[in-house]
């Protein structure tokens, strides 16, 4: 376990290294902010949506960023160019598993993310919050689980995603499909809540909603306790199952593993 | 049993044909052809514990695919290798534990951060003793001259820094074996010889056993007792350096110094002249010659100021080997 912490904090120690790139990352994320306010303020201005308060949406749009934050950097494209450049070679060389060596080094960089973009527009958010957002200890410990569960699934899916490459080289368009299908089914550009009922069901069949939509929404209090299992049964079941199909893949990958030139 | 044993080794990789141009890269699109190439075909080996092993052969023989199955990175097509024991590629965490890589052309450091960031993660990496830790840094950063650069990010290191690193965390947990694929391309000639000199001193304290692959015959003989060449993925030699000029060696080379302008060269079939420059000529003598001999009769012949019997550099041997092979095929 100590050799993954570790990972995990010179990879956080790495990200801290440019300090430009930090301070632009501040910037696009508060802009960006600022335009979801704008457009949500306009939208529910015309009264379409009565069940939906503007403080409900700055704290949708607060978490989301959060959530979206903590699985921005994504295995895939790790695992793509270690395999393009040869320098799997290097890793496979470590007495760890490679799985958990990319969780901990891509978690270093995302809580790195997370923390240095999220802060500023959390503190921006507060004028706009209303007194009694935040949820009871209850929902936030759901919040907890479920967050972690949202995160390790993203990392499960981009893993797997991943190990295509040991078989069709280049994966990018594989992720770019992801990231769609993430925005599209996990609602993280327009709540899931707003989607007409068919989209909806068709969500909860695919593992895009467990990885930052059910979290939002247990952080708004929106899931009622009685089914609160519910997402958080699925998401297990999603981690368990993908779990199981990448060690058969990575069994099969490292029999065509080859690495050319040095 | 040796501590090394691998026996019938093979390594297939498939290669995509593609054919020229345009055209060719879309026909392979819908039709793909492929090569089978044996990259290592049939190597048999062993080596004892705490001998250093140079594993010769032109680019693409197959050494860097050889290292790689004996550290566990890639899984043999067929045949059998096994270390200390441990079979790599089927318990590859466990031999990691007892191995230090280095692979020249690529580094394990972390880019964005000084080289004392990646010792302590391999500190944890390899559960090394605190103790034991702090004795080999000081160790390593002495031996291998890195006290002036240990705390600046890597990226700001030159090659020749990296390359200490990299050998440095090798090195650190104090593995049995130490796998080094071309650890001194690229370098200048004094850091080559900081390197050759570690690990001429890592075998003789740890008794650390070292297997080596360079283009670099120098640091073959300077560090190696016993020499491995392959080619086309087959081994060709096996045995001592002695061995190994006693078996392609065809002679040496004597260099004549004239203090003006130099006589003819006179052609007798037996010595051949390899090199001339305005005053200076070094004449290859054939095998059974004496040095003594060729000696006296060079001298009678054209009158030198200065004389030197140069027993023949391995790097001229070994390129001689390529060829008699070559010619073989």
């Amino acid at each position: 376990m100590k050799k993954y912490l570790i990972t995990f904090s010179k990879s956080l120690k790495a990200e801290l290294s440019y300090r430009s790139a930090m301070l632009a990352g501040i910037a696009s994320a508060l802009l960006g902010f600022v335009i979801q306010l704008f457009l949500w303020q306009a939208l529910l201005a015309t009264g379409i949506r009565q069940d939906t308060s503007f403080s409900d949406m700055v704290l949708y749009i607060l978490i989301n960023s959060f959530m979206l934050e903590l699985t921005r950097s994504n295995v895939a494209t790790t695992i793509e160019t270690a395999m393009i450049d040869g320098t799997v070679s290097m890793e496979l060389l470590r007495p760890m598993s490679y799985k958990y060596y990319l969780l901990a080094s891509i978690f270093g960089k995302n809580f790195y993310s997370a923390l240095t973009r999220t802060v500023p527009i959390l503190i921006v958010g507060l004028f706009f919050l209303s007194p009694n957002s935040c949820p009871s200890p209850v929902y936030m410990g759901l919040f907890g689980i479920s967050a972690l569960l949202g995160v390790l699934l993203l990392f499960e899916v981009t893993y797997v995603v991943g190990l295509l490459a040991f078989w069709i080289q280049r994966c990018w368009f594989l992720s770019w499909y992801l990231r769609g299908f993430q925005t599209f089914f996990g609602g993280t550009a327009v709540p899931l809540w707003f989607y007409p009922d068919a989209l909806n069901t068709v969500g909860y069949f695919l593992p895009f909603r467990y990885m930052t939509f059910e979290p939002v929404n247990f952080f708004l209090q929106k899931t009622p306790l009685s089914q609160a299992a519910v997402p958080l049964f699925a998401a297990a079941l999603w981690l368990v199952g993908l779990s199981l199909l990448d060690r058969l893949m990575w069994r099969a990958a490292m029999n065509r593993l080859a690495i050319n030139g040095g | 049993m040796s501590f090394i044993e691998v026996r019938n080794l093979c390594k297939e990789y498939r290669i995509v044909q593609t054919e020229k141009g345009i055209s060719g890269a879309v026909k392979s699109l819908f039709h793909r052809q492929y090569t089978v190439k044996q990259a290592v075909n049939d190597v048999s080996f062993s080596l004892e514990k705490g001998e250093v092993v140079g594993y010769i052969g032109p680019n693409g023989a197959g050494k860097s695919t050889t290292m790689k199955m004996l550290s566990g990175v890639l899984i043999p097509t067929s045949g059998s290798v096994e270390v200390g024991g441990l079979v790599p590629y089927r318990q590859r965490r466990e031999n990691a534990r007892h191995i230090g890589v280095v692979f020249g052309q690529r580094s394990q450091l972390y880019w964005d951060l000084p080289i004392s960031d990646t010792f302590d993660l391999y500190e944890s990496l390899y559960d090394i003793p605190k103790e034991k830790f702090r004795k080999n840094c000081a160790f390593y950063t002495e031996l291998l001259e890195m006290g002036d650069f240990i705390g600046q990010p890597v990226r700001q290191l030159s090659l020749g820094q990296k390359m200490k690193a990299n050998i440095a965390i090798a090195l650190l947990h104090d593995p049995d074996v130490l796998y080094l694929d071309e650890p001194t391309i690229g370098l200048d000639v004094t850091s080559k010889k900081v390197l050759r000199d570690a690990i001429r001193s890592i075998n003789e304290e740890k008794k650390t056993t070292i297997m080596l692959t360079t283009h670099d015959m120098e640091d073959i003989e300077a560090v190696c007792q016993r020499l491995i060449m392959i080619d086309h993925g087959k081994k060709l030699f096996d045995g001592t350096l002695r061995d190994f000029r006693a078996k392609y060696n065809d002679g040496f080379s004597i260099k004549l110094e004239f203090d003006t302008v130099p006589p003819a060269w006179q052609e007798d079939g037996r010595y051949s002249l390899a090199e001339q420059s305005e005053q200076q000529w070094i004449i290859r003598a054939p095998e059974g010659v004496s040095a003594k001999d060729a000696m006296i009769e060079l001298i009678g012949l054209y009158h030198p100021i200065n004389l030197y019997v140069q027993e023949e550099r391995i790097e001229d041997i070994v390129r001689s080997a390529y060829a008699v092979h070559n010619r073989e095929e």
